[in-house]
């Protein structure tokens, strides 16, 4: 298998094109650093079951064309923010609709663009997309939540990416700065239209300091056409807390890396997530949780529904540092397979470098349980309401867990509309 | 049996008891590696053509292989030109027909090591084909086995008497392009065994073998063969010493297992290999491809070992659920301590419908160890109804040791069932107390913790091999759990 590289003379022309401003110095950076390694192949190991390829093919073609304009296409942006109540801030094929960012106006909060305050944040580009991302960066957010501040309405990020007339590729950056026992939430909705093929890249990064706690939801339902990689890189001081979950539905092939270091002790991180796939989709969510100080706490709890020809990855590894005494980390991940198309490779790893810790991991692939099926069809109900009830049983354990009651209305009815089609898919 | 009021600081401390060498004069080759010698080995062990030429496809397939470098483990880069591959007792000419004719030093080395040849022979009822070095040199209740219909030989010896047999299974579980050590070691491996039962029958006795290293700077490459014919059943016991050296010592054997409908297999290894001293000098490069194919219906290979030796272990013992029903074990114990590396696990392929796989793996890491859990569970799309469990837990013991769990789940067949559950902990220190509360002695305490962590891995040892084992860790087992 030949694998197709981005071309770097085609990312070097479209870097180019971008207009002078703050971020020409951390572009430059960015485009060598990922002419270094362009994007990882299948021969590396945490890429192993997520082939680029595609990727890279739409990259070349989009980075050959001019940049689309950056206005939203058809979309009501206030019918699909209506049901969950935040300060929406919309990205439209990563470009901040300026607008949508005057409207907010909280005690505490205050965001610029990275353009004019890059050099007072660390830039994330260590790794192939970030590095991607940032070469193509036209510009992002710094939100910085002032020391003990309580943001008491969530801070929404609409992400809405066109595809209606022509393919995409869009960046997104976001740097969230809460300061110490600040508190706040944020929902990012991912959105699209058009049918399009479309390759959105996003990176978040977000900083707790101590004693800062904040939720994050992620919510993507993507066209089938996109193609969707997005990082969370999360940095954990003293007694802060980091809620977040993750929950995937849409898109053609989606990969999610959420890094977690916990730097400070009496941190705790807790990241979690759901994804349900039919047709063709690929979704892979890789998790680090980097425990560099004790005592701590982590854990990670992911569900997967897997049914047509599907292929679902999931990918956990607690690190735990020389030093990390009284770390307690657990993982969890368990899939449902419902067709004999669909694939899950899962892989729970635990890389432990000190001696008092309590780490574990429990993985299970598996159907619903037959007994528990006859005893609700014992009850009167068909094998299929049996099956969608239990199905939805086994991700509400998740759901649960959501912070927001509107989000986590939302959430139910996306994970609903794609049960149905799931459970549909699935044929017997 | 057991060993009373050892605990854990003995076991972390423990010095290599084997460590000497047998002054026996052998007859190596010099260092270096390239077509002749593997002619030359060849041409020693007086093999039929086609075996050369399987060994020189081999070699030349694997220089165009590099060194993996996935396993968590660091070393210092191996020159292959710098070690001799082929070392023979000089009493080669005429190899020893019975015991009495076996040279007494080795024999010795044997006593050294508590395993009396004869006594073990005779009254366990144990055939042993011990390979000394490179070459065996004697094997013992041949003719009962014979009687059977069984066969157990030195690999060399199979290749001249049965060659329709090597010709038909060497190579079909693991291919001489299976891996960069695999192919190595089907270019220059020396000796090993061969077992081969029969149908219908059910192998009279345990058969063991004991490998040696014992010349320095040479590699060991043994090729062990298993062939279980339909409804039969064998189990076989390895087990390694070696003398203590400072040069670190390569050893890339390769074991085949095939078991046809029916039949069974149980393979079990106690490996205490030289681990280098405190500092991590010295010690055995053990990097095995040991696979089994359950290639008919209803077949079973059961894989136990305890892993204390060696300073680096890379090995993944592991079963391809080719047959309908068939089943795959994997038990292990592996204990790292000082500067040893230790990267094993297994893999489990269901192919077959029905087929079943269970993985039970107890790593303890002591001192500045590294001990890591690699396994792969596969379920194929025909694979209906597979069922696999795993649990995988580690014990750390020491500030600076460190334990990792890589589990590799790939599922392709919605009626499979897999479980896999993994912990890592120090003693806990209310099961300390508890004991501790009931008038236990604190090293009685922590003797009982380890014990039950490993007895569910013990208890599918063949009772001498348990008891080995338990030596091995120095820990009393049941004896203080009562």
């Amino acid at each position: 298998m030949s694998a197709v590289a981005v071309d770097q003379n085609l990312l070097e022309a479209a870097v180019g094109r971008l207009a002078e401003d703050g971020l020409t110095a951390l572009r430059k950076k960015a485009l060598s650093n990922f002419g270094k390694t362009g994007f990882p192949s299948l021969r590396h190991e945490d890429w192993r079951y997520t082939n680029l390829a595609a990727a890279a093919e739409l990259s070349n073609s989009c980075l050959s064309e001019p940049s689309p304009p950056a206005a939203p296409g058809s979309v009501d942006i206030g019918q699909l923010t209506a049901e969950i109540d935040a300060h929406w801030i919309v990205v439209s094929n990563g470009t901040v609709i300026p607008e949508t960012l005057s409207a907010l106006q909280e005690a505490g909060v205050s965001i610029t663009p990275l353009s004019a305050s890059v050099n007072s944040v660390e830039v994330h580009i260590d790794d192939p997309l970030s590095s991607f991302n940032a070469s193509l960066l036209s510009d992002g957010l710094l939100i910085r939540i002032a020391d003990n501040a309580k943001v008491e309405k969530p801070i929404g990020f609409l992400l809405l990416d066109d595809a209606e007339t022509a393919a995409g590729l869009s960046q997104t950056r976001f740097i969230i700065d809460l300061g110490r026992n600040a508190s706040a939430a944020f929902v990012e909705l991912h959105r699209s239209s058009g049918n399009n093929a479309h390759f959105a890249n996003s990176v978040i990064q977000i900083e707790l300091g101590t004693g800062a706690s904040a939720d994050y939801v992620r919510l993507q339902e993507r066209g089938a056409g996109h193609l969707q990689i997005g990082r969370l890189q999360a940095l954990l001081r003293e007694g802060a807390t980091l809620n977040y979950t993750s929950i995937d539905v849409g898109g053609k092939l989606i990969r999610n890396d959420v890094v977690a270091t916990i730097d400070g002790a009496h941190a705790t991180a807790n990241i979690s997530g759901i994804y349900l796939a039919d047709g063709k989709q690929h979704i892979d969510n890789h998790i680090l949780i980097d425990h560099r100080v004790g005592p701590a706490t982590s854990r990670q709890n992911y569900r997967g529904i897997v049914g047509g020809r599907a292929r679902c990855v999931f990918n956990g590894k607690a690190l735990v540092r020389e030093g990390a005494d009284g770390t307690d980390a657990e993982q969890s991940n368990h899939n449902l397979l419902l067709t004999d198309t669909a694939e899950i490779d899962t892989k729970p790893e635990l890389v432990i470098y000190a001696d008092d810790v309590k780490c574990s991991h429990g993985t299970t692939v598996g159907q619903l349980d037959k007994t528990a099926l006859f005893y609700l069809q014992s009850r009167g109900l068909t094998l299929e309401q049996a099956k969608i009830l239990l199905t939805r049983a086994f991700a509400g354990h998740i759901l649960r867990k959501l912070p927001l009651e509107n989000v986590k209305k939302y959430a139910h009815q996306m994970i609903d509309r794609k049960l149905d089609h799931l459970t549909g898919d699935s044929g017997q | 049996m057991s060993t009373e009021a050892n605990d854990i600081d003995l076991l972390v401390n423990r010095r290599y008891e084997h460590g000497f060498v047998t002054d026996i004069e052998t007859d190596s080759l010099p260092p270096g590696l390239d077509e002749d010698v593997i002619r030359a080995i060849s041409g020693r062990k007086n093999e039929p053509e086609f075996m050369l030429e399987w060994r020189l496809k081999a070699y030349r397939y694997w220089l165009t292989q590099k060194e993996p470098v996935w396993s968590h483990v660091s070393y210092t880069p191996i020159d292959y030109q710098s070690i001799s591959y082929f070392s023979a007792p000089k009493s080669d000419a005429d190899r020893p027909k019975s015991l009495d004719e076996v040279d007494p030093k080795l024999l010795e080395t044997y006593e050294k090591l508590g395993i009396p040849l004869h006594e073990r022979a005779k009254l366990a009822g144990v055939a042993v084909d011990a390979v000394f070095d490179s070459v065996s040199v004697a094997t013992t209740f041949k003719g009962k086995l014979a009687e059977a219909g069984v066969i157990f030989c030195p690999f060399s010896e199979a290749v001249i008497e049965h060659p329709e047999l090597i010709k038909k299974y060497l190579g079909s579980v693991v291919p001489y392009r299976d891996n960069f050590f695999a192919s190595l070691n089907s270019a220059v491996f020396s000796d090993g065994s061969f077992v081969y039962i029969p149908k219908g029958v059910r192998c009279p006795m345990e058969l063991s073998t004991y490998f040696r290293i014992n010349a320095a700077n040479t590699g060991q490459f043994e090729r062990t063969l298993i062939i279980a014919e339909e409804g039969s059943y064998v189990s076989y016991l390895e087990g390694c010493t070696a003398p203590m050296r400072d040069e670190n010592q390569l050893h890339a054997a390769v074991v085949e297992l095939i078991a046809l409908k029916d039949a069974e297999i149980k393979y079990s290894t106690v490996q205490n290999w030289y681990p280098g001293d405190e500092n991590g000098k010295g010690g055995i490069f053990n990097f095995v491809t040991k696979r089994g194919d359950c290639r008919g219906d209803n077949s079973k290979i059961s894989w136990t070992q305890v892993e204390t030796g060696s300073a680096i272990t890379w090995k993944y013992p592991s079963c391809i659920l080719r047959g309908d029903n068939s089943v795959g074990e994997f038990y292990s114990v592996a204990v790292t301590n000082n500067m040893q590396q230790a990267d094993t696990g297994t893999k489990m392929i269901h192919i077959g419908k029905n087929t079943r796989s269970t993985i039970v793996s107890k790593g303890i890491s002591a001192g500045k160890a590294q001990n890591s859990y690699r396994g792969l569970v596969r379920i194929m799309p025909q694979a209906t109804n597979a069922r696999n469990h795993t649990q995988c837990d580690s014990l750390l013991i020491g500030k600076q040791c460190g334990a990792h769990t890589f589990p590799y789940i790939e599922v392709r067949n919605p009626t499979a069932q897999v479980e896999h559950e993994a912990t890592t902990s120090k003693i806990s220190a209310d099961q300390l107390f508890y004991c501790r509360q009931r008038g236990i002695a604190e090293e009685d305490a922590v003797n009982m913790i380890v014990n039950g962590f490993c007895k569910e891995v013990f208890k599918e040892l063949p009772m001498e091999f348990a008891v080995e084992a338990q030596a091995l860790l120095n820990v009393s087992l049941e004896g203080a759990v009562g």
